[in-house]
């Protein structure tokens, strides 16, 4: 086990079969956001607050269609039963001690967006001799630099003071939330020989 | 590398040291990591003591809590780690936001403790300091830690170090880049953005203290220090020459020598606080100087203090 990606190639790229595990895990996590902010966003804007929505979905999408792009894809087969245990995962999910289950749904999609833009730092991932002009290596660098940006909503929203009263609930569905994207993301990564830090 | 279960989370340590020796507990600053205090220990240890280094919660290898850190938390994980330590005496050092949660352990738990060391630190948030943190933070949220980096390397180390580290730096910014999370690092900085005023309880603070700030620290200058000092009984203000906030990184030898003379000054008796004021010498090795009693501290240019 390596803590970074690699061995890189000739060229300081990562292996491609690296790539593909890494490329299919965050397009399935930011696309699954993806989806569920373009469930949410209006097609007309009322208030404020969606226009940060309409910010998040259509960074969200640029992310997974990046990763699409930026990805050496290799046959693997067994990313199929890999993406299904992932997607699985981020279906929305009820928050204990949440009578409204509509309040509870917003309050699942901004602790899973938590998770995955704290627990998923693709960029700490490669080693220092890594290719700065590799398209997949410059996807995971601007990924994580987008991420700690994009995390600010979900701050702001669940810090927010209407959820004062029920701050234990949301801290502990942030905090599952946390603990179940980190756990995929060190299983995918050891399934490529990469350990966690 | 251990890790121990204090007020309900998970702290990583390192102790190192001859088991009977008098202990002493560093704590980080915002965006540090335990290992930065590895010359310290080098140097305490061969004098006998004790050295405890830790990661506070949101740092390095604790815990990072996802939504909110508490400045309790961090003295109940500080208190769980003074216990580890046992009977023996017990010297708390913390620099900047460390030197706060030293403080605020102090304040709560002094009878645990033989000694306190301030490095570059404040018991309240002057305009200058809140303005400088919240911009630190907007820093952070738009440019990452790479960017808050930037920031604080010319900030807070002198030219005489940066100089021959300048084609260096990016390796030197990697580990504290690998080793802490952004949102780990925010949620830091809104614990010590949101906090209460400690001045008017540094009375309760009756151990000796030792106060230390960099000749030119721009991020808490010397009025913060002066906070202290004035309203901490036992204590003595010590100004590094030439150094700048972090003289903890800049100076590491004279201020592992500091720190093991005051430990070794308390344990003797020969701890002399009373509020004065000193210079400490260039490098390890010199002398104190007490500060010319006629001249101002407080000002940068030689003012003659005011008669009252």
């Amino acid at each position: 086990m390596n803590s970074f990606l690699g061995p890189l190639d000739s060229s300081g790229g990562v292996p491609p079969r690296q790539q593909t595990r890494v490329g299919a895990f965050l397009i399935s996590a930011h696309g699954a956001l993806a989806r569920r902010l373009a469930m949410g966003t209006p097609p007309t804007l009322k208030f404020g607050w969606q226009t940060e929505l309409h910010s998040q979905l259509h960074r969200e999408t640029e992310i997974a269609t990046l990763m699409m792009r930026a990805t050496s894809w290799v046959a693997d087969l067994e990313l199929a039963p890999l993406c299904l245990t992932w997607e699985t995962a981020w279906l929305p999910k009820l928050v204990e001690g949440v009578v409204d289950w509509s309040q509870g749904l917003l309050i699942d999609l901004a602790a899973l967006a938590h998770a995955i833009h704290a627990a998923i730092r693709p960029a700490v991932l490669l080693p220092p001799e890594a290719n700065a002009e590799d398209p997949f290596v410059l996807a995971l660098r601007r990924i994580e630099f987008e991420s700690s940006r994009l995390i600010q909503a979900q701050i702001l929203f669940l810090k927010g003071p209407e959820f004062v009263p029920i701050r234990d609930c949301v801290n502990a569905a942030v905090e599952r939330r946390h603990q179940q994207v980190r756990d995929l993301w060190e299983t995918m990564l050891e399934s490529i020989g990469v350990r966690c830090a | 590398m251990l890790f121990l279960s204090g007020g309900g989370h998970r702290i990583r340590y390192e102790l190192r040291g001859p088991a009977s020796g008098p202990a002493y507990v560093l704590v980080n600053g915002l965006t540090q990591y335990a290992e930065l205090w590895s010359g310290y220990c080098d140097t305490l240890v061969a004098k006998n003591f004790r050295v405890l280094t830790f990661d506070l919660l949101g740092q390095g290898e604790s815990d990072k809590p996802s939504l909110f850190i508490n400045q309790d938390d961090q003295v109940a994980a500080i208190r769980t780690l003074v216990d580890l330590l046992g009977e023996g005496p017990v010297f708390l050092s913390g620099i900047s936001f460390g030197g706060l949660i030293a403080l605020r352990y102090a304040i709560a738990h002094g009878g645990t403790l033989a000694g306190l060391v301030q490095m570059n630190s404040f018991a309240q948030l002057s305009p200058q300091l809140l303005l400088l943190g919240n911009a630190m933070r907007t820093g952070l949220i738009l440019g990452g830690t790479s960017y808050l980096q930037d920031l604080l390397l010319p900030m807070n180390l002198s030219d005489a170090w940066l100089g021959p580290q300048l084609n260096h730096l990016e390796a030197i910014k990697r580990q504290g880049w690998l080793i802490n999370d952004v949102y780990a690092l925010q949620n830091l900085m809104d614990s010590f953005l949101d906090f209460e005023a400690l001045t008017d309880r540094l009375g309760a603070i009756r151990i000796p203290t030792m106060i230390l700030n960099g000749e030119f620290d721009f991020l808490t200058p010397r009025s913060l220090h002066e906070t202290l000092r004035a309203n901490i009984p036992d204590s003595a203000l010590i100004i590094i020459p030439h150094a700048y906030h972090a003289f903890t990184l800049e100076k590491p030898a004279l201020t592992a020598e500091l720190l093991a003379n005051f430990a070794t000054d308390v344990l003797a008796g020969k701890w002399k606080g009373g509020g004065s004021v000193w210079i400490a010498p260039e490098e390890a090795g010199g002398e104190l100087r007490l500060f010319p009693s006629e001249y101002d501290h407080l000002r940068a240019i030689p003012v003659r203090k005011a008669v009252t």
